[in-house]
Formats: structure tokens, C-alpha cells, sequence
């Protein structure tokens, strides 16, 4: 149909266990959580009160402290990430906007999120109860939508080509990277940032989580003392919920030629994308991760490789009881036999879930273990759980030969989406 | 301009065979349209919350809907009015289309059903409800009740559908987006159906407060049903409204080997990014203009063949001109042949949902050879100087039709619908 093909040639992330990518993976080889008590707010009228928050984040230093003063946490995540991102690319000028000579307005991109600007929403409707409807900021609207995003980093860093906002909950970062690849292979752009962001770390979403029962239990299973780092256990026999975090990563999806002609050095290539819906429940997987199965298989369908193919999978391995037992089931059934020759991590250990953000943070990770041959591990993997038998990469990271890698997202309401990136070869 | 598209798969051409909608004029298309049609204004004073002594008191609300006419009751009670909108909707696109959905096809139909704020409602009532009666009071169905995604995930729960479910957010170009999305999903063959809309209910207090602080809402409240008045010299603000439409889009050979009803084609489409301001439109309408001009080239049209465009015209002193002045730059001297008017007039601006009301005008438009009218025009703005269709409909061929969304943070999406000959 097409002989288009998308790169990745700059990556960009703020992230729990580090601003930048250096930082980030530094801290992910090493098996360094980033989850800790909540500094954000007053936590203590809750159960549970740990996040993985991004740490000493300073917004005015990626952008103007005006509109650093007006816009949302997520907004500053993605504009930080972004512009790294662009720098990493050798795209960003001197002026800090897009290079003059690469075409504006065919470089776009799928920004990601789960709920956007929640943050400044809830702070217009906190002022609304108490003080009425004439103190609400007129600047609210415009920077809490799920679109705001990708609205300022177009603005900031002058990119006018295609431009969207996926959300699908949990599964959005996945549907980001996989939308930017088909708007490049289709040909609608020549440049897409494949990305998400969340900032997540409002009170309201303790109370709901807490509610539903779905978060971790900050304690030392063995031990049984309190201890934030080891809330998140995904796959472990003793897991019993996943940890809310926050954070951006951006990846530049660049058509092949494109990025050649310019000299840009691709670091993976983007070769499939499958995305599916359970149809089945508002909040359960369906059984067996049936829909996260039919998301994997069009994803080597649209690859046009066999499971024997894939040597790397970051599973979406929430740390809830039942995704992680699903998700294992799926991958047993999609890749038969060579399940047992995967390596198969949750960096979810170490990072918590960042909700919109995680399948384009996870997809950052599967680039890096592409481009460095190193696998980080899954931490606080203590007690196998005997139905749960992959290898999970316990507690320490691997060094492997790694040609191809699959990025498993999966949301509320029965999203399901899957990335699979190969090593670049010409 | 860059390279042309490739040449289209007559095949895998996109094609309309049903629709739906719940709308400030009515809770079916056929009562929608009729009441289009005949000029009639769905704005009124506000009753979902009490607006006394507000300085914006009037809305296009939905009226009379009752979920349990499309949804279980129990399950209804666990949707945001925003799902539940789209559901209805989409019940009625899918009943209208004739499609049958069982095991044979569930894995091959996709949803594209987009929205602006999303579960916005239930965040609001979680909060109230926190801070009066702390966490443990809060819902535990809030979070899955206010996701944006909830609108596409429910139609594909209610409906067992489950190729991908997508849900894009592009602020007042959402709906809009979401046809130039199932365009492109289905002439790439990932799926052979996509349900495809948006939808959008957010009449609160906050949304109201902030959108009334920005100076973007009309305060003539005294006179509800001209508040509306896109292009006319004494607009003065959009009125917020709610709404769902969603169309069932199908592989031109798909719908012919079931010998669906045709009423016309998704025939191509555009993003683009202003790359200008958070809430202001840039006032070149640079970015416009190209999302016309590209979706017209993806469309493989001249354009001279379009007949009609379906305005953004909110009824904002700048949207109104610029779009104005896009058109101008787009068309040349095409313009002045060109019929263009505003549903907003009537409907107010549904946000995430416009878009898709108004893909749905231009099906319609072309059917029926009628251009509903763009009502309140009573004094001309000279920076408004098109053809607006105004007061009356108005019978004309329409052959290929536009739709514009264009919304904050600058991003435009631009839709080309066109007949299809039996």
C-alpha cells in the first residue's frame, strides 16, 4: 500500500524516577523506584497516600512563567518533555521553536492523556462553591482540556500539521504512538510527536481509586512495615493494586526517508500498532485479556511478523490482582510456546501508573532497551505467583540481544492498544 | 503544497448509511432536521441547574430525554449524560443503518465518538461531594464514569462491538476530527465499519462560570432564541449547548454487498494547527485555509465542486470573521457562489459534538437538496460578507458539502461530504 515507513529519531520524558531521559534511565536499569509519600497535597485524610510524583520539577524553566502560572501540570509536563524531545531529534532552532527548514505544516502530533487538566478544573470549581461564579479564572477553560497539551506545544514550539488528542484512559499512550505511526505511513504528515501526559495527583482521584479498591498497599509484604517503594508488586503473589503516578514522554516519529535526507540518526523503527475494546465491562478486563490478545495479534498482523518475532514485551503489569493475571494469560495465548522465551517487565515497579502517559512512557522504554540492549527489570518481585510463569525479569535488569519489542496498553472501559518497535536496520 | 494523495480505492471509499442525533431541536434526526429545516431555535433559559442572578442564564439544552428509552436503567444510572447521549445516539445511527452486529463482524467495526470536556459533571459532583462529605462518599463508579473515552467505550459495551474504540479530543474540532479519523480507518481497510460522532453535555455551573468569565458566552439572556446570531453585526458571544450526533461509515463495497442505503460519502478531510494562541484564533485564518485547501486535495476536488459549506460560526465577534476571511483565502471567487450557514444559530455551540451535528447537516443537505438557513440575521457586519443562507432554507443541489471545526488552542479539522450517484 505504502512504502512509507516511521522512525523515531529524538525521545523526550519527565518521569518519577527522573527529568530527562538520562535520569530516567539511569533510574530504571538500576531498579530505583520512584514512588513516595504524596507531597502534592495533605494526603492524610486517606487510606492510602503514596504517587509517584515527578520530583523538583521547575515548569518555568521550559516555558514563559506566565503561561507556566496559567496552564496545567500536564501541559508543563508535555512542554518539558517535548522540547527535549525536538532537541534530541536535532530539530529545535535557536529561537527554541522548529527548525526554519523542515516543513511546519506537515509535522503534527497525537498528544495523549487520560483526563487533562483536572488540576485547574477542579481548583475553578473549588472557587466556584466558595467564593461564586464571577471568581472563576476566565483563563480555566482553555487549559484544562484533554487538548490543551497538544495546543501549547504546538504553540510553543510552532508546529502546525495534523493535530489530536487521544484519550482511551490506561491504553492512551499506546493509541498515541500507534495514531502518529499510521499518519505517517498514510502520509498525512511527515513528522508526528507520538506522546502522552498526565498529572493525575489530585485528591479527588484518591477518593475515587480508594473507592474503588484498586490501589496498592504501601508495606513490605514480608516484613509487614510501612514502605512506599513497595506498592507497586506487579506479578508478584502479594499484589494487590497499582500506584498512581504522573509524567510525559514524547517520541518523534519521522517518516525514514525524511529523517535520512537531514542527516537524523533513527534510533527504532515503529512497525505495528493493533487497538482493540473488550466490549465487555466498565472497569474489569475481559477474561483471559481477550481483547489485549486481539490487540497484540493485529499488531503483528500490522507488522507482518510472527510471535517467534518478538524478543521483548513491557507489559501493561499494573499490579492489580487481576490485569496482571489476564495480561499473562493473553500473552500465553498469543505467543504460544515462545511465551517462554520472552522477557517480559513492568516498569510500572518502579514509575507507578501514569494513567494516559504510561503506554508513551512505556514505549520510550521499549526504544531504549531497542537502542541499548539492556532490559530493566520488574521490582519487588519477591513471591511468584504459581499461576503467573513468564519471565518477568526480576528485580534486575538484563543485558539481551533485542531486535524487536511489543508495548502492551490496556483502560478502563475495555481499551486495549499494543506497539511493537524493531532495532533500526536499513 | 506537497505531494498529491494516491489515487482512492473506489472500494474502500467511506460511505454514510446511517445517522443519529440528540439535539437542542430534537431527539431523532427526523424532528432535528424538520425543526432545522424550518428555522427554529433550541435556546432557552437554563434548567439543569438554577442560573438566577447569573450573568449567562440561557443554554440549548436537550429536553426530554429519558436514557431509559436507549439504555438499561441500572446502567444508565452509571453513565455521565455525555455517554448517555452518545449511546442514544449511536442506537439510533445502527437501527438506521440496518447493520446487523453478531460474531461475524463485532471484530471488524470500530467507534470513533469524540468529546470536549468529557465526564466533566461527575468530576464536579465528586468534588462537592468530597469536600462536604469527604473521600469515602465519593462515588466508586466516578472514575470510570468520567473518562472521555466513555462515550466511544459504552457504545461499544451497549453494543458489543470490539475493533478499536477511539476517543479524540481537539476541543470545538472534535466532532469534526472524528469523521476525517473513520475516513481514514476505513479506507486504509483496518476496519470495514466505524461508528463515528461526537458528543458533549456540560451544562454546570463551572462550565458556565468559565466560559462566561472568558467574555466567549452571549448575555442576552432576555432574548433567548436570538442570542445565537453567527455572522450578524450584533453578535456578541456563543451560546453553550449539549448535544450527540454519530453516523455509521462503511467501505463503499461493504455497504453495496449488504445493499445498505447510501446517503452520501465522507470524500476527504484535514487537520491542521494553528500553532497561535490557547483560545484566540489566529486572525490570518492561516490555519484554516489549509485545512480547507487539504482536505479538498484529499478529496481529489476542485474547489469549484463545492456547493456548501456547514460554518464553525459560533457567533463570536472573532470566529465569525476569521472564518469569514479563511473562506475568502480558500475559495478566491468561488466564495461568492459558495452557500454557507451556521446550525449554531439554532443548536449553540455543542463543542465536542458540533462537528458532528454538523457532518450530519451536510448528509442531510445533500439528500434532501435543502441548506437549513443561519437564523437572526438582521444586520449585516461588513467584515461578514458571504453568503449566509440567511433567515430562510433554501432548495439547492448540493452535490459536495464542507464542514468546519475549529477550536481552542488553534486546531482546525475540515470534512468534504459529497453525493454519491446510485
Amino acid at each position: 500500500m505504502t512504502d512509507r515507513r516511521a522512525v523515531v529519531t529524538g525521545m523526550g520524558i519527565v518521569s518519577p524516577v527522573g527529568i530527562g531521559s538520562e535520569a530516567t534511565w539511569d533510574a530504571l536499569v538500576s531498579g530505583r523506584s520512584g514512588i513516595a509519600d504524596i507531597t502534592l497535597f495533605d494526603a492524610s485524610p486517606f487510606e492510602i497516600g503514596v504517587a509517584g510524583e515527578v520530583k523538583g520539577f521547575d515548569a518555568t524553566a521550559y516555558m514563559d512563567a506566565k503561561d507556566a502560572r496559567r496552564h496545567d501540570r500536564n501541559t508543563h509536563f508535555a512542554v518539558a518533555a517535548s522540547g527535549e524531545a525536538l532537541r534530541d531529534a536535532g530539530l529545535l532552532g535557536e529561537n527554541g521553536t522548529v527548525n526554519g527548514d523542515v516543513d511546519a505544516d506537515r509535522f503534527g502530533m497525537v498528544f495523549g492523556t487520560g483526563i487533562g487538566g483536572i488540576g485547574i478544573m477542579l481548583e475553578g470549581h473549588k472557587i466556584l462553591l466558595e467564593r461564586g461564579p464571577r471568581r472563576v479564572s476566565p483563563f480555566m477553560l482553555p487549559h484544562m482540556l484533554p487538548d490543551s497539551a497538544s495546543g501549547q506545544v504546538a504553540i510553543q514550539y510552532g508546529l502546525r500539521g495534523p493535530n489530536m488528542a487521544v484519550v482511551s484512559a490506561c491504553a492512551t499512550g499506546g493509541h498515541a504512538i500507534g495514531e502518529a505511526m499510521e499518519a505517517i505511513v498514510r502520509g498525512q504528515a511527515d513528522i508526528m510527536l507520538g506522546a502522552g501526559t498526565e498529572a493525575p495527583l489530585v485528591p479527588l482521584a484518591f477518593a475515587g481509586f480508594g473507592q474503588m479498591r484498586a490501589l496498592g498497599t504501601p508495606k513490605d509484604p514480608d516484613s509487614g512495615e510501612y514502605d512506599a517503594t513497595m506498592a507497586s508488586r506487579p506479578f508478584d503473589a502479594t499484589r494487590d493494586g497499582f500506584v498512581v503516578s504522573e509524567g510525559s514522554a514524547v517520541l518523534v516519529l519521522e517518516e525514514l526517508s525524511h529523517a535520512l535526507a537531514r542527516g537524523a540518526r533513527p534510533i527504532v523503527e515503529v512497525i505495528g500498532y493493533g487497538s482493540s475494546a473488550d466490549a465487555y465491562d466498565m472497569a474489569a478486563p475481559a477474561e483471559r485479556g481477550e481483547g489485549n490478545q486481539r490487540a497484540m495479534r493485529a499488531a503483528l498482523a500490522r507488522a507482518g511478523i510472527g510471535p517467534e518475532a518478538v524478543d521483548y514485551i513491557n507489559a501493561h503489569g499494573t499490579s492489580t490482582p487481576l490485569n496482571d493475571r489476564y495480561e499473562t494469560m493473553a500473552i500465553r495465548d498469543v505467543f504460544g510456546e515462545h511465551a517462554d522465551r520472552l522477557a517480559v517487565s513492568s516498569t510500572k515497579s518502579m514509575t507507578g501508573h501514569a494513567m494516559g502517559a504510561a503506554g508513551a512512557i512505556e514505549a520510550y522504554v521499549c526504544a531504549k532497551v531497542l537502542s541499548t540492549g539492556c532490559i530493566p527489570p520488574t521490582i519487588n518481585y519477591r513471591h511468584p505467583d504459581p499461576e503467573l510463569t513468564l519471565d518477568y525479569v526480576p528485580n534486575e535488569a538484563r543485558a539481551a540481544e533485542v531486535r524487536v519489542a511489543l508495548s502492551n496498553s490496556m483502560g478502563l472501559g475495555g481499551h486495549n492498544s499494543s506497539v511493537i518497535m524493531r532495532r533500526f536496520e536499513e | 503544497m506537497t505531494r498529491p494523495p494516491p489515487p482512492r480505492d473506489a472500494a474502500r471509499r467511506a460511505v454514510v448509511t446511517g445517522l443519529g442525533a440528540v439535539t437542542p431541536i430534537g431527539n431523532d434526526v427526523a424532528t432535528f432536521w424538520s425543526n432545522l429545516v424550518a428555522g427554529v431555535s433550541g435556546v432557552g433559559p437554563i434548567t439543569q441547574f438554577d442560573a438566577t442572578g447569573e450573568e449567562v442564564r440561557i443554554a440549548a439544552e436537550v429536553k426530554s430525554f429519558e436514557p431509559r428509552d436507549w439504555i438499561d436503567f441500572k446502567q444508565a444510572r452509571r453513565m455521565s449524560r455525555f455517554a448517555q447521549l452518545a449511546v442514544a445516539a449511536a442506537r439510533q445511527a445502527i437501527d438506521d443503518s440496518g447493520l446487523q452486529i453478531g460474531d461475524h463482524n463485532r471484530d471488524d467495526i470500530a467507534v470513533v465518538v469524540n468529546t470536549g470536556g468529557g465526564g466533566i459533571g461527575d468530576v464536579a459532583i465528586g468534588q462537592q461531594t468530597m469536600l462536604e462529605q469527604g473521600g469515602r462518599r465519593v462515588s466508586p463508579f466516578m472514575v470510570p464514569m468520567l473518562s472521555p473515552s466513555m462515550g466511544a467505550a459504552q457504545i461499544s459495551i451497549q453494543n458489543g462491538i470490539r475493533g478499536p474504540v477511539i476517543t479524540s479530543v481537539a476541543a470545538c474540532a472534535s466532532g469534526v476530527q472524528a469523521f476525517v479519523e473513520a475516513q481514514r480507518l476505513i479506507e486504509h481497510g483496518d476496519v470495514d465499519v466505524v461508528i463515528a460522532g461526537g458528543t458533549e453535555s456540560a451544562i454546570l455551573p463551572v462550565a458556565f462560570a468559565a466560559l462566561g468569565n472568558m467574555g466567549a458566552l452571549s448575555k442576552r439572556n432576555d432574548e433567548p432564541e436570538k442570542a445565537s446570531r453567527p455572522f450578524d453585526a450584533g453578535r456578541d458571544g456563543f451560546v453553550f449547548g449539549e448535544a450527540a450526533a454519530v453516523m455509521v461509515v462503511e467501505a463503499a463495497d461493504h455497504a453495496e454487498g449488504r445493499g445498505a442505503n447510501i446517503l452520501g460519502e465522507i470524500a476527504g478531510g484535514a487537520l491542521t494547527g494553528d500553532a497561535f494562541h490557547i483560545s484566540a484564533p489566529d486572525p490570518s485564518g492561516y490555519g484554516a485555509t489549509l485545512a480547507m485547501q487539504r482536505a479538498l486535495r484529499d478529496a481529489h476536488l476542485e474547489m469549484e465542486a463545492v456547493d456548501y459549506i456547514v460554518a464553525h460560526g459560533t457567533s463570536t465577534p472573532l470566529n465569525d470573521a476569521t472564518e469569514t476571511k479563511a473562506i475568502r483565502a480558500a475559495f478566491g471567487t468561488h466564495a461568492d457562489r459558495l452557500a454557507v450557514s451556521s446550525n449554531k444559530s439554532m443548536i449553540g455551540h455543542t463543542l465536542g459534538a458540533a462537528g458532528a451535528v454538523s457532518g450530519l447537516v451536510a448528509i442531510l443537505a445533500i439528500r434532501d437538496g435543502v441548506i437549513p438557513p443561519t437564523i437572526n440575521q438582521e444586520t449585516a457586519d461588513p467584515a461578514c460578507d458571504l453568503d449566509y443562507v440567511p433567515n430562510v432554507a433554501r432548495r439547492a443541489t448540493v452535490n459536495v458539502a464542507i464542514s468546519n471545526g475549529f477550536g481552542f488552542g488553534g486546531q482546525n479539522a475540515v470534512s468534504v461530504f459529497a453525493r454519491v450517484d446510485a
